[in-house]
């Protein structure tokens, strides 16, 4: 009995404690992707009607304008990311890694802290930076070089992308700073010395003893930031809303990212098969493009 | 005691786990209380402040309990279609924006969610009480399914001291021709920087002002029947007439946004002349009570001779839900929130909004001089301008339609940077034409709304 007991224990203990999560993960992830997949084949009106559509709403986004503004909208804002925000990023790692720097600490957290307040919150406060007339970025335009007082970063559908870019970079530089900043703690302090004894230049030991030290965590970092760029909403959705209700995405929807898509399908039109449709196809994006940059990175590792 | 068979970690993890769920369980138990009879949901805390009084004596006459419940305007609509997906939590009376009506009546009336009205207002004479115009906001293929909770005439409210500093006699503003005049005269750059430093009138670069002064010339976005009706000759006037108002040398307008920089442009003089419906002449005289005395409203400029002086901007409707177990009560509660005459006036007093219901008007309260208007009747002045105010019919794609209209204003508004006038008018009506396509295209995709439109 005794053994029976201990080996229904054994068998059935690692169950129970998981069964917390399992039955969590069961409703709100599970259930909702066997949801999404059914109803991005179907038109809904209501909790009642439901109408098979087949492969309809997915010709539809792909056929749909406002979808292709929502890929070159994220799509640049996601290369901005890779491209402008990370190697900043790591500029501020390197500068900070320094070991005779006091006030390290201090700065880590001065360059960290943006991201701790929320894109809602940080959309909410650079609308008010980006006004024209009385914002800040333009009155120090105004001061500095006595131009700019009465641009509209966020009414010129040519301004809106690059406000946007300045933000995120507000907020996201620090952040990455941060993994930049514990992979270059790891590098080999001996192969740094051995470089520098051999003569190299500090371009040269970041190129050959630095980068490649500290380059699984640039490739994690590069594809958790397309990932994230490919799923903004919030951030544009706060900058560019205004008081009278209006929806955030900017004239010519040009803060329109695809996620701001789906919303504005789903919710706002009330078309939730279509915005069931729309997911899929961000997912199939996002899955497609981690992959290849996984496989690039990969193959640069095995050089 | 026999040994917890996992450990005592193990243990301690599941004891804290039981403990907090049923910590949780109570203290949510706890909160509910007795559950109200009524559900009420509203985004607009000024309605919510409004309707406590009134709430309390239908509590105390009915003995029943209502509670108030105030979320955020921009989440109302999606919460409602979430509770109604879900049948979870649907409120019994909800008011919502009279944009959003077209969203929940897509599909056929057994789908829509507020029960229909219509009859009930016929069959107790209530319909002729309230501005017709008002219903067509919140109906839907012939049915009425919320009541209107207001007119939202819309006006011109001004820096008074300002504009008599100027020289400026607003009754010789009969025209918007007047007033252009006007204002290309006033528009100048007093301190040489090469940016004006005083401008006539506060224009949204967006373009969002584009729908009332195009209810002003008698053209709402879709007809009745619920076509969209944007691609015309008048819309294609009204944009150009918008961009000559907001861009280039000769511009008029400034952008002056909402909140504080609105309440510094008003403040620093910078903008003399602002659209003002009813409700935002309440927010003039929240965010800048320094300005008592200095602001005034007049009627807006005709787009001729002879032509109306008569707009409206926003709407809300009060709606009862089918899921409501108690449809009754809830007719009984709107009748007494939208209806009763003695708290119309007090109402119109906190909030400057005048109700649609016709026999209000005359109430004393709408005829008293408010000090910060300089003691203008603005009630009144409200009021006269109420009956004519113009239809303006829901569709599911009326928000669609308004951000892509506004879409062409600004592809508009850079092709003037650009050219000029040469042109303009011919891009004007192509891209009319595009976005027209492209609302239809997206009306029929949707395969409720095809057969709505095929059944009639």
């Amino acid at each position: 009995m005794e053994k029976w007991k201990e080996r229904l224990n054994k068998r059935t203990a690692p169950w129970l404690f998981l069964s917390p999560y399992l039955v969590l993960t069961l409703v709100f992830f599970i259930y909702p992707f066997i949801y999404a997949i059914i109803l991005a084949f179907y038109q809904t009106n209501g909790p009642k009607s439901w109408n098979f559509v087949g492969l309809e709403n997915f010709a539809f986004v792909l056929a749909d304008g406002d979808f292709h503004i929502a890929v070159w909208n994220t799509t640049i804002f996601a290369l901005s990311s890779i491209l402008v925000q990370l190697p900043l990023s790591l500029g501020m790692a390197l500068l900070l890694n320094s070991k005779k720097d006091r006030l390290k600490g201090v700065f880590r957290l001065i360059l960290f802290s943006p991201y701790l307040v929320g894109q809602i919150f940080v959309g909410i406060i650079f609308s008010v930076i980006f006004m024209p007339r009385y914002g800040m970025f333009n009155r120090f335009l105004q001061e500095v070089i006595g131009w700019g007082l009465e641009k509209r970063w966020l009414e010129n559908p040519n301004l809106v992308m690059p406000a946007l870019i300045i933000t995120a970079m507000w907020m996201y530089v620090g952040f990455n700073m941060i993994y930049f900043l514990a992979a270059l703690q790891n590098v080999d302090q001996n192969l740094e010395e051995a470089a520098l004894i051999d003569g190299a230049n500090p371009w040269q030991l970041f190129w050959a003893v630095t980068f490649p030290a500290i380059k699984p965590v640039v490739l994690f970092v590069v594809v958790m930031s397309t990932i994230g760029s490919y799923q903004l909403f919030e951030l544009p959705y706060a900058l560019l809303q205004n008081a009278a209700g209006v929806a955030g995405y900017g004239p010519k929807d040009s803060g329109l990212t695809i996620v701001g898509y789906l919303y504005r399908t789903a919710f706002e039109s009330g078309d939730l098969g279509t915005g069931a449709a729309i997911g899929w196809l961000l997912a199939i994006i996002i899955f497609t493009i981690s992959f290849i940059q996984m496989k690039i990175g990969r193959g640069l590792e095995t050089e | 005691m026999p040994k917890f068979p996992y450990g005592k970690v193990p243990f301690w993890i599941l004891l804290i786990a039981i403990s907090t769920g049923i910590f949780n369980l109570v203290a949510t138990l706890s909160k509910r209380g007795e559950k109200p009879d009524l559900v009420f949901v509203s985004f607009a805390r000024s309605h919510m402040e409004a309707y406590e009084e009134a709430t309390e004596e239908f509590q105390k006459e009915h003995g029943v309990k209502v509670q108030l419940q105030l979320v955020s305007d921009r989440t109302v609509k999606s919460r409602l279609q979430n509770a109604f997906l879900t049948n979870a939590n649907v409120p019994d009376v909800v008011e919502i924006l009279a944009d959003t009506m077209g969203t929940f009546t897509k599909g056929p009336i057994e789908d829509v969610g507020f029960v229909d009205l219509t009859d009930r207002l016929h069959a107790e004479g209530l319909y002729d009480r309230f501005v017709e115009s008002r219903y067509s906001r919140l109906s839907r293929l012939g049915r009425i399914f919320a009541l209107p909770h207001d007119v939202h005439p819309l006006m011109l409210c001004y820096r008074s001291d300002l504009v008599e500093e100027l020289g400026i006699d607003v009754n010789t503003l009969q025209t918007w021709d007047d007033f252009v005049e006007m204002g290309r005269r006033i528009t100048n750059d007093l301190d040489g920087d090469g940016n004006p430093d005083r401008y006539a009138l506060d224009l949204p670069a967006n373009g969002d002002m584009l729908t009332p002064l195009l209810l002003q010339r008698r053209e709402p976005l879709f007809t009745k029947n619920g076509q969209l009706k944007i691609d015309n000759d008048t819309v294609v006037d009204t944009i150009i007439w918008y961009i000559h108002q907001s861009r280039g040398k000769d511009r008029i307008a400034f952008s002056a946004g909402w909140g504080q920089t609105l309440a510094k442009t008003v403040t620093d003089g910078l903008v003399l002349f602002y659209f003002c419906p009813d409700w935002r002449t309440k927010y003039f005289e929240t965010d800048t009570p320094h300005l008592s005395g200095k602001m005034k409203l007049m009627p807006l400029p005709a787009w001729e001779i002879g032509g109306s002086h008569v707009s409206t901007w926003g709407g809300t409707g009060l709606a009862i839900t089918k899921a409501s177990k108690n449809q009754e009560l809830a007719w009984k509660f709107a009748k007494v929130l939208y209806l009763k005459a003695e708290d119309l006036g007090k109402r119109f007093k906190a909030s400057y909004i005048i109700p649609p219901v016709k026999d209000a008007w005359d109430l004393p309260e709408f005829k008293e001089p408010v000090p910060f208007y300089t003691n203008q009747p603005i009630g009144a002045l409200y009021a006269e301008m109420a009956k004519d105010v113009p239809s303006n019919y829901a569709s599911p794609y009326y928000e669609l339609a308004r951000n892509k209209l506004n879409e062409v204003f600004i592809n508009a508004a850079l092709y003037y940077d650009k050219n000029g006038d040469d042109g303009l008018k011919e891009y004007i009506k192509r891209e009319l034409a595009r976005v027209s396509a492209y609302v239809e295209n997206r009306a029929q995709h949707n395969i409720f709304y095809r057969q709505q439109i095929a059944n009639r």
